[in-house]
């Protein structure tokens, strides 16, 4: 009708809305004010349901399902655990292409980058620890997607395909949050990738290991190139196979459904798909809102992580010259890094985690139990449980804790000074390190709490390996503070002990301290917190009160 | 229909809204802080870089500039040192026109072409990786920071503090070589240095010398066609002086062609206008007189070392 012909009908007035209606019909795809008004009131749909147009007419909603089994909505059933994974992709989308505006994958410019996002760019320093925080998120949260999915037996027909690509997802992150781990360029990023890199090496026959290996760092060692390509790979290559894999996933979800609570059903059946029509809640507007609600929620808790407790570390400049003391791979590889230290390279590296990843795929077809119901599933949910605790183990073993004791004066010194990230001589910071020679074997009166600390680590670390090792007698750790510079201190730590020959030994480590230096969680909020706030950052309270 | 749906979508719209409020409210929080985030953050990372350059400094810079960068004498200068800070000490000795930290930088970096001759006979090696050194740009970086971080102690220092190891190459009468000059005032120099020409009269032909207008300028008429690339050929002088600008006696022209040399250019030199502008300065006003009468007669002795 033409627009003419519609005032004379209706009015200027009565054109006007009918004109609005059809724009925000239009804009919905297909729902129109009446409707949406009878969805907020919670009424329910005419027939035919209107509310099902958006899903055959708009593209952002044709992917989902138009109405779920009110079983599976449940917030106990998935605990969004999929979503929640989806949704940190897309966190990560957002902060990594505004993270990619002050970066140049380059080892000359690489760390100076990052200094300059945290020294320079507002909202730098919350971007980085978001895309961090996001990264290592989405690793949990994807497990526990997983976890979820094989305790309720979901990988069971029809859906051994949808298993199948879920376990490519997994690697596909933990490899997507891997190779952004060596962008930083720091000493962390730089040795963590190393390791990592020359487990490849190991991939039998040595041709195809040293190729793979050369591939991937472009170089026999990391360098330019290696670091354009895990920068390639980060963010294009594994973005873009990840989304592929997405909606292959997500296809099969949606296509065969979520399956329902195992005793809402006969064993050896499937009945998500015939969804009685008392049983249905529509995506519009139930789901909608539940899943919109969920996502608000969870920004707001990842901002408040971020801002409140959450800090990406940034240790020094990569060094190919030095391995820093107790190199660790990211959380989610120690598991890995612990199979090292006991196996060899082949068997820990490449042999043992192949199988595990052939045989994670490979549950439901080696699974022939039809039953999904936990109590007929014992063998399974014990045998998954065994496999989480030796992870842990594995794990536990993949940290410093277990088997790379140094010697006891190069741990002494770590323990209170470590070569990496800040102990607890940084952390009470330069005002609190008197000048002065300060011994394991004296008592001093020092009117200084946190420096009083110091001394008791210092005491207690020694005393520790004192007793544990009977190569360590009589030791004696002396601290030297001196004034080296206007505004910076040298720490020199000295050891001095008696092998169990009686031979004598000593050691010797030495670092400096800037005044300005924030070597704890003492950036923005964090402090409020996490507990300590040091001297040099009195300057966030003075400038909010004004001063 | 949504009689099923156990939870309120009005209490799931609710948190909606008070999650977003706290985010937003959380940014907010964060927006006001940036500025002092920021200040922190880059005080921070100065702070680091100057802890990685005294680690870089003891272990590889320490033995011949010694512990404290107070310097070796006989194996390199000190840098915390009054004479190295200061403006007049020596960057203004080795006429360098940027600032000291891009001295610092560019000496780490690419060595410095000292003179072997001097009183320093080790060469200050190349350190950049760029210059065939072993150190990363970063590194020689951090390393300047933290030689420029002795800034407030070595301006702090007294005469008998500073350690004032300066080049051969310093324009400075000897005695005049030392922190407790470079400490005094503008004027109370000029009036030292005023002093001590009083004292140290040079005669014309020392100047002619010592100042090296023999460089630019000939004295000797077979020598006209030779002479005069780069400045006036003087055999002449005393016959075309007077009549060079009106109203000035010839005494009146070379003396202001001495002290302000853009003056009055001989056409043929205007191109060149290289002749400093600093004799003023140089000269006490006994030796400028003394140099126009020299000049100007026509008997004057020539040296022999031309």
């Amino acid at each position: 009708m033409g627009l003419q012909e519609n005032i004379r009908e209706k009015g200027v007035l009565g054109a006007a809305a009918a004109q609005a209606d059809d724009v925000f019909t239009r804009l919905t795809a297909g729902i129109d004010a009446g409707e949406f008004r009878r969805m907020l009131q919670g009424e329910p749909p005419g027939r035919p349901n209107p509310r099902l147009k958006p899903h055959s007419e708009g593209f952002l909603l044709h992917i989902k399902p138009t109405y779920y089994h009110e079983s599976v909505t449940r917030f106990t059933h998935t605990y969004r655990l999929g979503l929640l994974s989806t949704y940190l992709f897309i966190v990560e989308t957002i902060t990594g292409i505004l993270l990619m505006i002050w970066y140049a994958p380059s080892p000359e410019r690489a760390y100076t980058d990052m200094i300059l996002l945290l020294t320079n760019i507002p909202f730098g320093q919350f971007l980085r620890d978001m895309h961090r925080l996001g990264a290592e998120a989405m690793v949990a949260i994807v497990t526990l997607h997983m976890v979820r999915c094989y305790l309720t037996g979901s990988y069971k027909p029809p859906r051994q395909f949808t298993w199948f690509t879920g376990v490519l997802l997994l690697v596909m992150t933990l490899f997507l949050s891997f190779s952004g781990y060596l962008l930083p360029w720091d000493q962390l990023a730089f040795w963590a990738v190393t390791i990592g890199t020359s487990m490849a090496e190991a991939v039998p026959p040595a041709v195809v290991g040293e190729t793979v290996n050369l591939l991937a760092r472009g170089a026999p060692d990391i360098g330019a190139n290696g670091l354009l390509r895990f920068y390639l790979l980060h963010v294009l290559f594994l973005p873009l196979l990840l989304i592929l894999f997405f909606f292959v996933h997500y296809y099969k979800v949606v296509h065969f459904g979520i399956s329902l609570p195992a005793d809402e059903e006969e064993v050896g059946e499937d009945t998500a798909n015939r969804v009685p029509a008392d049983k249905r809640v529509y995506y519009l507007p139930d789901v909608l809102v539940d899943e919109t609600s969920f996502m608000t929620v969870m920004t707001a808790l990842l901002i408040v992580l971020t801002v409140f407790f959450f800090q990406a570390p940034l240790e020094h400049i990569a060094n190919p010259q030095s391995t820093p003391l107790h190199t660790v791979a990211p959380w989610y590889f120690y598991w890995l890094q612990g199979l090292l230290k006991i196996a060899d390279k082949f068997i820990a590296g490449v042999l043992l985690p192949g199988v595990l990843l052939v045989l994670l795929m490979a549950i439901p077809y080696l699974d022939y139990n039809p039953s999904r119901r936990g109590k007929d599933r014992k063998v399974a949910i014990v045998a998954g449980i065994v496999a989480g605790v030796v992870m842990i183990i594995w794990s536990w073993m993949g940290t410093p804790e277990y088997a790379v004791e140094g010697a006891p004066s190069v741990e002494i010194v770590q323990d209170v000074m470590p070569e990496e990230g800040s102990g607890i001589s940084r952390e009470i910071g330069y005002k609190h390190l008197p000048l002065g020679v300060w011994r394991t074997d004296e008592v001093y009166d020092v009117h200084d709490h946190e420096f009083e600390e110091l001394l008791h680590e210092f005491n207690i670390a020694v005393d520790y390996y004192r007793r544990a090792d009977p190569d360590f007698n009589a030791p004696i750790g002396i601290l030297t503070i001196t004034q080296d510079q206007p505004g910076l201190k040298k720490l020199n730590w000295e050891i001095t002990w008696f092998d169990a020959e009686g031979t004598a030994g000593e050691y010797k480590k030495t670092f400096w301290l800037h005044e300005d230096s924030l070597y704890w969680e003492q950036y923005g909020w964090k402090h409020l917190f996490l507990g300590y706030v040091a001297d040099g950052w009195n300057s966030l309270s003075g400038a909010l009160v004004g001063e | 229909m949504h009689r099923l749906y156990t939870r309120s979508p009005i209490a799931k719209i609710m948190w909606g809204i008070l999650s977003s409020l706290v985010g937003i409210i959380v940014l907010l929080m964060v927006l006001v802080s940036e500025n002092p985030r920021m200040e922190a953050q880059t005080l921070n990372w100065e702070g680091r870089s100057i802890e990685n350059g005294a680690k870089l400094f003891a272990d590889n810079c320490a033995t011949c500039h010694g512990p404290n960068g107070q310097g070796l004498l006989g194996r390199a200068p000190g840098l915390n040192s009054y004479y190295f800070f200061t403006e007049t000490g020596r960057i203004k000795d080795v006429g360098w026109v940027g600032t000291l930290e891009d001295y610092v930088l560019l000496t780490i970096a690419a060595g410095r072409p000292s003179k072997t001759e001097s009183q320093w006979p080790e060469v200050m090696p190349t350190w950049d990786g760029k210059f065939g050194g072993p150190m990363r740009g970063d590194q020689v970086v951090d390393l300047t920071a933290y030689v420029m971080n002795w800034e407030a102690s070595a301006l702090a220092q007294t005469p008998d503090e500073d350690p004032f190891q300066p080049f051969d190459d310093v324009i400075l009468p000897a005695e005049f070589q030392n922190t407790a000059y470079l400490l005094l005032s503008e004027e109370e120099q000029a009036a030292a240095l005023e002093e001590y020409r009083a004292r140290n009269i040079r005669s014309p032909q020392e100047i002619w010398q010592s100042e090296a207008c023999f460089a630019c300028h000939n004295l000797e008429v077979n020598q006209v066609d030779y002479a005069g690339q780069n400045g006036p050929n003087f055999a002449d002088l005393h016959e075309r002086a007077d009549s060079r600008v009106a109203g000035m006696t010839a005494e009146e022209y070379v003396y202001e062609s001495i002290v302000s040399p853009r003056a009055f250019v001989v056409e043929t030199y205007e191109e060149v206008g290289q002749m400093p502008e600093n004799f003023a300065e140089k000269l006490s006003e006994d030796e400028i007189q003394a140099l126009v009468a020299w000049l100007l007669d026509p008997d004057r002795e020539v040296t022999e070392e031309e």
